[in-house]
């Protein structure tokens, strides 16, 4: 039954560009199943064949360093900044050194470091390779094995706060962090082995896990379920399909668009060469590691971009709806400006893979999607008032996506039994089970809203830290 | 076709994964329920053969038989292994007993497929299994696994080669390493090398007199591997600065040269600090570096004037030189008083930081 009458030629015009759209979306779901399908299988299959390889030794046993200085910036981060410190001293790695840039903080950020670590005032010199925000004071602690300075900087962003630690420290590889997440005690030697294994390695990235009801003693997880908030226990789905699946996936032919920003390993020459973080994006993460495949093809400079799927740093995720939605916006946000500045990139021969598969990954499937499923939604309302859809085909359709998306999640989420540090229980199985289907049906849509509607007020937001409500860190 | 029929056999091949994932998992512990029972048994095998003059003959025809499969051999590994802790002279008597056997499992292993064949060699490095012995067929196994892709294979094959302690074989395996083409890191043929088990003179000779031979690669994982273990090599390295060679080269004899200070080489290094070149202001910067091992005068006033340089690393470098060479405060009243407030800093920052570890240290 119709519900509006059109003359004749407005109803062709809307039959046609109703089969217009089926097509279009025909295509779309190929496209992104048989993404979702090739990333999940090649996903799961590596971390099998991993696993294997370590059981039988196939792995650099001895302990061969190379220095690394890890990067904290921190605003307004009294709540885990201590912790988060006191975590890193313990890391089972020989040489390295740890700096936190206080971005201009207005809380204890920086006095709670100094008294916690018996910090000192120093004068150093700090060489500018990179621009940033003027210096304020600078802290050493020298009662530690670990160095440890604590840098206050005026305020200018994280990406600001990254690139005056990238100036400041002395090794040739460096990490960044965030200031509520905590490194597994041998995430260090993990994520510096495709280093090792490969001159022409510029960044590795490390998977980040949620650390929602996650208990670590000594830098190894003691204890592991899945949160008991709802929202965090969707979002460790959502992140077993992102790290153990695509990243693999993009890793196989240096196609990684991404490195978070919570965990990642940078060759400070090349960072510094590409000119550093971008201090007015908000995704300085994304940003950075687009600009390192423009940087390197643009010159001719040999480079790789690796995943390592075994260095895991535990971060807190978003429990409550409007952080996750402020998460998200500044995400999207990001990925916009990274995508756009880097347009050069969009069917370009010279950057290959990179160029048709990632890019055109994260073009449609990333930053396009929310508006195309919003618009399938409207199209759907369309149909249905001019009595031009099968509805029950149209429900079996959408049971078959929800359930070809929640197989996906769960493929993702027993293949995370392949990195052996994590068991199963009959619970979180059952859990996850659960849960996947409301992500899929219910949270996926939210999302979409919340990444289509991002860019309203954006620029009055544009430099702020989009912080989230911190926890204390569940250390023993 | 039909969208859906594709999804449907996206979803078949997903839930085959996962399938896959959970009979791993059960696979996966059975596995290792299996491989401590196997364990206990080998305990207590092994235990048995101890205080025998020879191995028993039916000995040795079951761990041939066993240790064929590589589950089995992760028993024997990790049997071996909790044995070491209180019967580490035992274990190592044992172990050099059953060279023979050892020998036959290395050809078997050999023919399986490369993260298997791999283990083979770990189990070599391990347990120190053919301690100084030329042995050619374990060594063509070796350098089989050498010319593998995968660098944890030839990492594991290194080992071997480092724990057998065969210094010829050892330099030969490192031009076999160079005539694959595979990137092997120098640090871990660096690190490698220290650990080597057999005559270090002899070896430190093999790599000398093959040196030319190797990729620049090699050749400066050698050099660096040289300053680690040895004070032996000044006047050869002051020849190799002296000769025609990539500047990589010099740079590691250069550091070589500041780690064991050698008189003859002295003009050359202030020679190199002075003459900064804007293209080539590595030469300064660690010559800055290494002269902290060559005190005086003349070595104090070098110095003291690259505090002045326009390159931060040369800077950096001169003023950790002077603070090494012990001098003071006071000795730099003429650079806090000059013109370059930034040699100025620098050098301020040097004795800070000193006073600061020396607080931090008295505090602990």
């Amino acid at each position: 039954m119709r519900f509006f009458l059109f003359s004749d030629e407005v109803f062709e015009f809307i039959k046609v560009f109703l089969i217009i759209v089926e097509i279009f979306f025909g295509a779309y779901l190929v496209g992104y199943s048989t993404f979702l399908f090739i990333a999940v299988v090649t996903g799961s299959s590596s971390l099998y064949r991993k696993r294997q390889q370590d059981r039988l030794k196939s792995t650099i046993l001895k302990d061969h360093y190379i220095p690394i200085s890890i990067i904290v910036p921190a605003y307004n981060e009294d709540v885990t900044i201590v912790e988060n410190v006191r975590s890193l001293l313990t890391l089972d790695y020989p040489l390295y050194e740890i700096i936190v840039v206080d971005d201009g903080s207005k809380d204890e950020t920086s006095a709670k470091l100094i008294e916690a670590f018996d910090m000192l005032p120093i004068r150093r010199p700090i060489q500018q390779k990179i621009k940033c925000q003027p210096m304020e004071f600078v802290y050493e602690a020298t009662t530690r094995k670990v160095p440890l300075t604590l840098i206050r900087k005026k305020n200018g962003g994280k990406a600001d706060s990254l690139n005056m630690g990238i100036n400041a420290c002395k090794y040739p590889y460096f990490i960044c962090i965030d200031a509520d997440s905590v490194l597994q005690s041998d995430s260090l030697s993990k994520i510096v082995k495709p280093v090792l294994e490969n001159e022409n390695v510029v960044a590795v990235g490390g998977a980040i896990r949620p650390s929602n009801s996650v208990e670590i003693k000594n830098g190894k997880v003691i204890n592991y379920r899945l949160p008991r908030n709802i929202l965090a226990c969707m979002q460790v789905l959502e992140y077993d399909r992102s790290f153990l699946a695509s990243r693999i996936l993009f890793d196989k032919y240096n196609g990684s668009m991404i490195i978070s920003g919570a965990f990642g390993l940078f060759k400070k020459e090349t960072v510094i060469m590409a000119g550093g973080y971008d201090a007015t994006t908000m995704g300085e993460d994304m940003e950075l590691v687009v600009k390192l495949h423009d940087f390197c093809v643009s010159n001719d400079l040999p480079y790789l971009i690796r995943y390592a799927t075994d260095a895991i740093c535990w971060s807190q995720v978003p429990e409550s709806i409007k952080d996750l939605s402020k998460q998200r916006r500044r995400w999207h946000i990001g990925l916009f400006q990274s995508m756009w500045k880097h347009r050069v990139m969009l069917a370009n021969p010279k950057f290959g893979l990179i160029s048709f598969i990632s890019y055109f990954y994260f073009l449609i499937y990333e930053l396009l999607s929310p508006f195309i499923e919003i618009f399938g939604i409207l199209c759907m309302v369309l149909a249905f008032l001019v009595d031009l859809i099968n509805v029950p085909f149209m429900l079996l359709f959408f049971a078959i996506y929800a359930l070809f998306g929640s197989v996906m999640s769960m493929t993702a989420f027993f293949a995370r039994t392949q990195t052996i540090d994590l068991k199963l229980t009959l619970r979180d199985v059952l859990k996850a089970l659960l849960l996947c289907t409301i992500e899929i049906c219910a949270l996926r849509f939210v999302l979409a809203w919340v990444r289509a509607t991002a860019f309203i007020g954006y620029r009055k937001r544009k430099l702020n830290w989009g912080r989230i409500e911190r926890k204390k860190i569940n250390l023993e | 076709m039909k969208i859906e029929i594709l999804v449907y056999a996206y979803l078949a091949v997903c839930l085959a994964m996962i399938a896959f994932n959970i009979v791993c998992i059960f696979l996966f512990s059975r596995n290792d329920r299996e491989i401590e029972s196997h364990r206990l048994y080998f305990v207590s095998l092994i235990r048995a053969q101890f205080f025998r003059d020879e191995i028993e003959e039916s000995h040795r025809k079951m761990l041939i038989k066993r240790l064929q499969k590589v589950r089995e051999m992760m028993s024997f590994d990790k049997s071996l292994e909790i044995l070491s802790k209180d019967h580490p002279d035992e274990v190592r008597e044992y172990l050099r007993k059953l060279d023979n056997v050892f020998i036959t499992l290395n050809n078997m292993y050999s023919h399986k497929n490369e993260v298997q064949f791999a283990y083979f060699p770990y189990i070599i490095s391990r347990y120190n299994l053919f301690k100084g012995e030329d042995l050619p067929q374990i060594n063509a196994c070796l350098f089989q696994l050498l010319q593998k892709p995968s660098v944890y294979s030839r990492e594991n094959a290194l080992n071997a080669l480092y724990s057998i302690g065969i210094s010829k074989n050892v330099a030969e395996a490192l031009k076999v390493l160079d005539k694959t083409g595979f990137y092997h890191h120098k640090k871990l043929i660096t690190d490698g090398l220290l650990t080597f088990s057999g005559d270090k003179h002899e070896l430190n000779e093999c790599l000398w007199d093959n040196l030319p031979q190797y990729s620049l690669n090699v050749q400066l994982a050698i050099l660096d591997y040289f300053r680690f273990s040895s004070d032996k090599y000044q006047e050869r390295m002051f020849k190799l600065l002296n000769e025609q060679h990539n500047c990589e080269i010099h740079y590691c004899a250069i550091r070589y040269l500041g780690r064991y200070p050698y008189q003859p080489a002295y003009d050359k290094l202030i020679y190199y600090a002075e003459n900064e070149d804007d293209m080539h202001w590595e030469y300064a910067s660690i010559s800055c570096f290494a002269l902290a091992s060559y005190p005086g005068n003349r070595t104090v006033a070098v110095l003291k004037n690259k505090l002045c340089s326009h390159n931060w690393y040369v800077r950096l470098n001169a003023s950790q030189s002077l603070e090494q060479l012990g001098l003071e405060y006071a000795d730099f009243v003429d650079i806090y008083e000059g013109h370059d407030r930034y040699a100025g800093e620098m050098i301020r920052y040097r004795f800070d930081h000193k006073k600061l570890s020396e607080k931090g240290a008295a505090s602990i």
